[in-house]
């Protein structure tokens, strides 16, 4: 049975693939050890490796041949929603280092609810302020740990 | 008899007001920070150790065993809701459970989990009380031989959570065992696979992971398929309740989860993930109905779920009784011995044993303690699915960077589960299993270090594995899991023929 | 989450901390800091955590300092902490961290461009032996019959530590260097974390065992491991095991806490700091603590510390080159 390449998938099995030459590589990139060790310690990066190629291999083939066997047919992405998961994400690892956690998990929740249809951001983003500073403050009050205090360092 | 009227004591201290209060707010923390997605026992319990300094250890330690105990209850309370474990020991309760509460069977999966963890919870507390140290000592016979081979027994196991295409399969296997491999080797000290990255050198935390390809994966996932209303949960139907049917197909997998999590507990190799997926193993193998697994079959939460409760339980005797820690919250439980001048050793029960039999009493009211407190919950818990969804997911984002970023404040901790998290949504949209990536990660990396200290300690003999006759029972056993089903299937046709 | 869920947490952790709060309140006497940044780089509930709260029980009980405020970040030995600790802290006067042997050699494994020589040694606080076991069974009666073994054949004796590389390694490194052959001929079995090595030793499945005394010191009691000989100056008080020194080898390897300060800092700042924690090691809560948590006292302050530390580094590298890892 001879089918038309899935794009999609082709390029997800590439990736796969791109993984296990990565892999491959860092095996080689393993220091060798003096250290007596009757097995040591490459072997088992060997094995994992060539069997994440392999299979993958087979992965790409099967894409080339038509698609995974047995996945529905390519599902249509919606890329706004997406994206602003994605950009909360983002926001998210930018500003946990620089204003501190409660300011992300702010711009986090904002803009996870905004890519799920919500229309209020303001009482989103009051929300997030409420389960940023109720995490912060069980955080560093409870268990005396300073999670990502940013510019709160001092004034909590 | 003795041990009875020891115990009777324990229950004396165990059931004054304050301990009972401390026994409460341990369940009580316990049950919530096993809700939340990458934030365990072991965090909470080194993170309470303060309050060592402010009341008698009793209390401390019932407080402690409450919060062990309840987070494995409140860990299967997202597996089965939102498909986010809260625990990696509850991560094979998501199978089948979300699949359950997908269906509008939320009610009887988080039922049948709550009473098999009480099942299995006091069955092992039992056993812990009258047999612990029988059982240690022969979990001492275990060496690292043993327990290479009890992990070949584990990956014939992984089969069971392959799903659809063993190709695909197969190849998320791979990929876990290439995320076990970062991070320092402890037989060489050699780095590997950490890109020069400090922030690798002690590999990838499984919770992260775990994390990304559930939470984040399921959440990115949702939002990709946004607009076309993938997202549809169906309403609750029928009780909430165990209907007959559900309490008969559960009751036998309550006790085999019992049986088969206790003894791993108390070997120091076991961890509370690795007899869970063996239970859902048996129970898919001795399913009347196996076409169900993945469909949403009860049996797979309810011998997962009592499996991790008993080996809670059991990682708790060989502390108690040589000191010996087996899992990372027992050992932040040994330094809060310490911080009250006790030294946990093989003396303890000796010398100190009024403390350790309230801690036991404990364990029998915390496990009473946590069903009362999780049966009237559940009907709260299934609202949860009624939360507008911009909201619960944010939520779910927010608490999922807690438990990344929380603790250690590394953004490369940040930055791995959110690449494991888009990884985990083409995975959910091509229809790759995700059980298996966390399996090979915490397989590959025990089965590889039980392999080469097995072997620097036989210096280079490749037959201790089958002249140990433990370790050859196990390799047995392995073998005749993969051979038994073809050829019992070929002299079923030969006879047929005849 | 439910808006429910996220109060009861808030709830509980609330309760918990009001228990917190009832703890008495201390006597000002002559405060030293208004405030202390305490930085661990290492996760909450290990060594170096429980020696930076133990400073805060100490200075705080008796009124040296007003505040502390903690950062925990762990990894890799602490050298994912170090560098943050360093660019963070540059300069900043009431800022110490938490560190010791094992930063010593996690630096140097590591090649890690920032190391322990980039903070200010203000005091080594305290310290644990090592100590050579062998299960109960063992052929081995005494340290002689085991020394005349590693001599003869090292790869004959397999024995169980910590990760490769790290303290316990290190420790056997230097044993088998006294003894005239190389570490790396060792059958070295790295265990993760105490558990697993001591079921090891307990069960026999390796034929010795080195590790810091407190983590067998009750199997050592109930006589489930016999121990040969401790790595320290001195005996464990307490103990009859002998040293090695003692038993003729001239070998000394102890695990040591200490506390630095951040780079940057004037030497009058320096000297504050010290005073600080000279103060603090003379509290009756110190004692108590050390006390309870069987720690060794090893308190070394200012330039003797400083002393002690180029050559333990000197040392660590030389056996860590050895093993291949510097």
């Amino acid at each position: 049975m001879r089918a038309h390449p899935r794009r999609d998938e082709l390029a997800f099995a590439l990736l796969l693939v791109a993984f296990a030459l990565l892999s491959l590589w860092q095996t080689l990139a393993i220091p060798v050890s003096p250290i007596y060790a009757r097995v040591g310690p490459t072997v088992f990066p060997w094995v994992a490796s060539v069997g994440l190629l392999v299979f993958s291999l087979v992965l790409l083939w099967q894409a080339w041949r038509g698609g995974f066997p047995g996945v529905d047919r390519q599902k249509a992405v919606d890329w706004r929603s997406l994206g602003w998961v994605g950009a909360g994400l983002a926001a998210n690892a930018v500003l946990i280092t620089t204003l501190g956690f409660v300011f992300a998990a702010v711009a986090l929740f904002a803009c996870t609810a905004r890519g799920f249809g919500s229309r209020r951001p303001v009482r989103d983003a009051l929300i997030g302020l409420g389960v940023g500073l109720a995490a912060f403050l069980g955080f560093a009050r409870l268990l005396g740990v300073n999670m990502g205090a940013g510019i709160l360092e001092g004034l909590l | 008899m003795e041990t009875l009227a020891l115990l009777a004591g324990g229950f004396a201290t165990a059931l004054s007001a304050q301990n009972l209060l401390f026994a409460f707010a341990g369940c009580f923390l316990g049950t919530a920070v096993g809700v939340l997605p990458g934030i365990g026992p072991a965090l909470t319990v080194a993170l309470l150790l303060p309050i060592t300094f402010k009341v008698p250890a009793a209390s401390a330690f019932i407080l402690f065993a409450g919060v062990y105990y309840g987070a494995m209850y409140g860990g299967s309370t997202t597996s089965i809701l939102l498909n986010t474990p809260g625990e990696s020991a509850t991560i094979i309760t998501a199978l089948e459970g979300f699949q359950m509460a997908k269906q509008g069977r939320a009610g009887p999966a988080l039922a049948t989990a709550a009473i098999g963890s009480f099942v299995a919870g006091t069955i092992a507390t039992v056993a812990l009380t009258f047999f612990a140290p029988i059982v240690v000592e022969l979990a001492l016979k275990l060496g690292p031989a043993e327990y290479f081979s009890l992990m070949v027994i584990a990956f014939v196991a992984v089969s069971a959570v392959l799903g659809s295409s063993a190709v695909r399969g197969l190849t998320m296997l791979f990929l876990g065992l290439v995320f076990g491999i970062v991070g320092v080797d402890l037989q060489t000290g050699q780095p590997r696979f950490t890109f020069g990255l400090i922030e690798l050198l002690d590999g990838i935390e499984v919770t992260i992971v775990a994390v990304g390809l559930f939470a984040v994966a399921e959440t990115l996932h949702l939002a990709s398929r946004h607009r076309y209303g993938e997202d549809q949960l169906l309403p609750l139907s029928g009780s909430l309740w165990l209907t007959r049917e559900d309490f008969s197909r559960s009751w036998k997998a309550w006790l085999r989860g019992a049986l088969i999590g206790f003894p791993f507990g108390a070997i120091p190799a076991g961890g509370a993930e690795l007899p869970t997926f063996f239970s859902y193993y048996i129970e898919r193998k001795l399913a009347g109905r196996p076409e169900e697994f993945g469909r949403g079959a009860i049996e797979g939460v309810a011998g997962p779920e009592a499996a991790n409760n008993a080996s809670a339980a059991g990682v708790l005797m060989p502390m108690l009784t040589l000191g010996l820690p087996t899992s990372v919250t027992a050992a932040i439980m040994l330094s809060a011995f310490q911080s009250y001048g006790i030294q946990p050793g093989p003396l303890l029960f000796q010398t100190q044993g009024d403390l350790v039999w309230s801690m036991i009493a404990s364990l029998y009211i915390g496990n009473a303690m946590l069903l009362v407190l999780n049966l009237p919950l559940i009907g709260l818990w299934v609202r949860v699915l009624r939360i507008p969804r911009p909201q619960l997911y944010g939520g779910i984002l927010v608490f999922a960077t807690i438990g990344a970023y929380g603790v250690a404040n590394s953004v490369i901790d940040l930055a791995v589960m959110y690449a494991v998290g888009l990884m985990g949504m083409l995975m959910k949209r091509y229809d790759f299993p995700v059980a298996p990536v966390v399996l090979g990660m915490i397989l590959g990396p025990l089965a590889e270090q039980s392999f080469r200290q097995a072997m620097t300690i036989s210096q280079g003999d490749v037959t201790t594995f089958v002249t140990r006759p433990i370790s050859a029972t196990f390799l047995a056993l392995a073998a005749a899991l993969v051979l038994a089903p073809p050829v019992l299937r070929a002299y079923a046709v030969s006879r047929a023929r005849a | 989450m439910t808006i429910r869920r996220r109060t009861f947490f808030v709830a509980t952790v609330a309760a918990l901390a009001s228990t917190q709060a009832l703890a008495p309140r201390p006597t000002r006497a002559q405060q030293r800091f208004e405030s202390i940044f305490m930085f661990i780089p290492a996760g909450p509930g290990g060594g170096w955590d429980s020696t930076g709260r133990a400073i805060e029980q100490a200075a705080r009980a008796a009124g040296l300092v007003g505040s502390f405020q903690f950062e925990n970040v762990g990894g890799a030995g602490g050298m994912v902490g170090l560098p943050r600790f360093v660019n963070q802290r540059r300069g900043q006067a009431n800022a110490l961290i938490v560190g010791g042997s094992v930063m010593v050699g996690a630096g140097i494994t590591n090649k890690s461009p920032i190391t322990i020589r980039d903070v200010v040694p203000i005091a080594r606080l305290t310290e644990e032996a090592g100590v050579v076991v062998v299960p109960p069974n063992s052929p081995h009666r005494d340290w002689a019959s085991l020394a005349a073994a590693l001599r003869a054949n090292p790869g004959s004796v397999s024995v169980g530590g910590g990760s490769a590389g790290g303290t316990d390694h290190i420790a056997l490194g230097l044993i088998l260097k006294a003894l005239g052959r190389n570490p790396r001929e060792a059958s070295y079995v790295a265990f993760a974390g105490g558990g697993p090595a001591q079921a090891a030793i307990l069960g026999g499945q390796v034929g010795a065992g080195i590790s810091g005394y407190s983590e067998f010191a009750e199997q050592i009691k109930a006589g489930r491991m016999r121990a040969l000989a401790t790595t320290g100056a001195e005996r464990i008080p307490g103990t009859d095991i002998p040293t090695l020194k003692e038993l003729g080898l001239n070998v000394t390897a102890a695990n040591w806490r200490g506390v630095f300060a951040a780079p940057g800092i004037t030497p009058a700042q320096r000297q504050a700091l010290i005073d600080l924690v000279t103060a603090v090691h003379a509290t009756p809560q110190w004692k108590e603590i050390l006390a309870q948590r069987a720690w060794t006292d090893a308190f070394l302050a200012g330039d003797a510390f400083a002393a002690f530390l180029s050559e333990d580094i000197a040392k660590t590298e030389t056996v860590l080159k050895d093993l291949g890892l510097a």
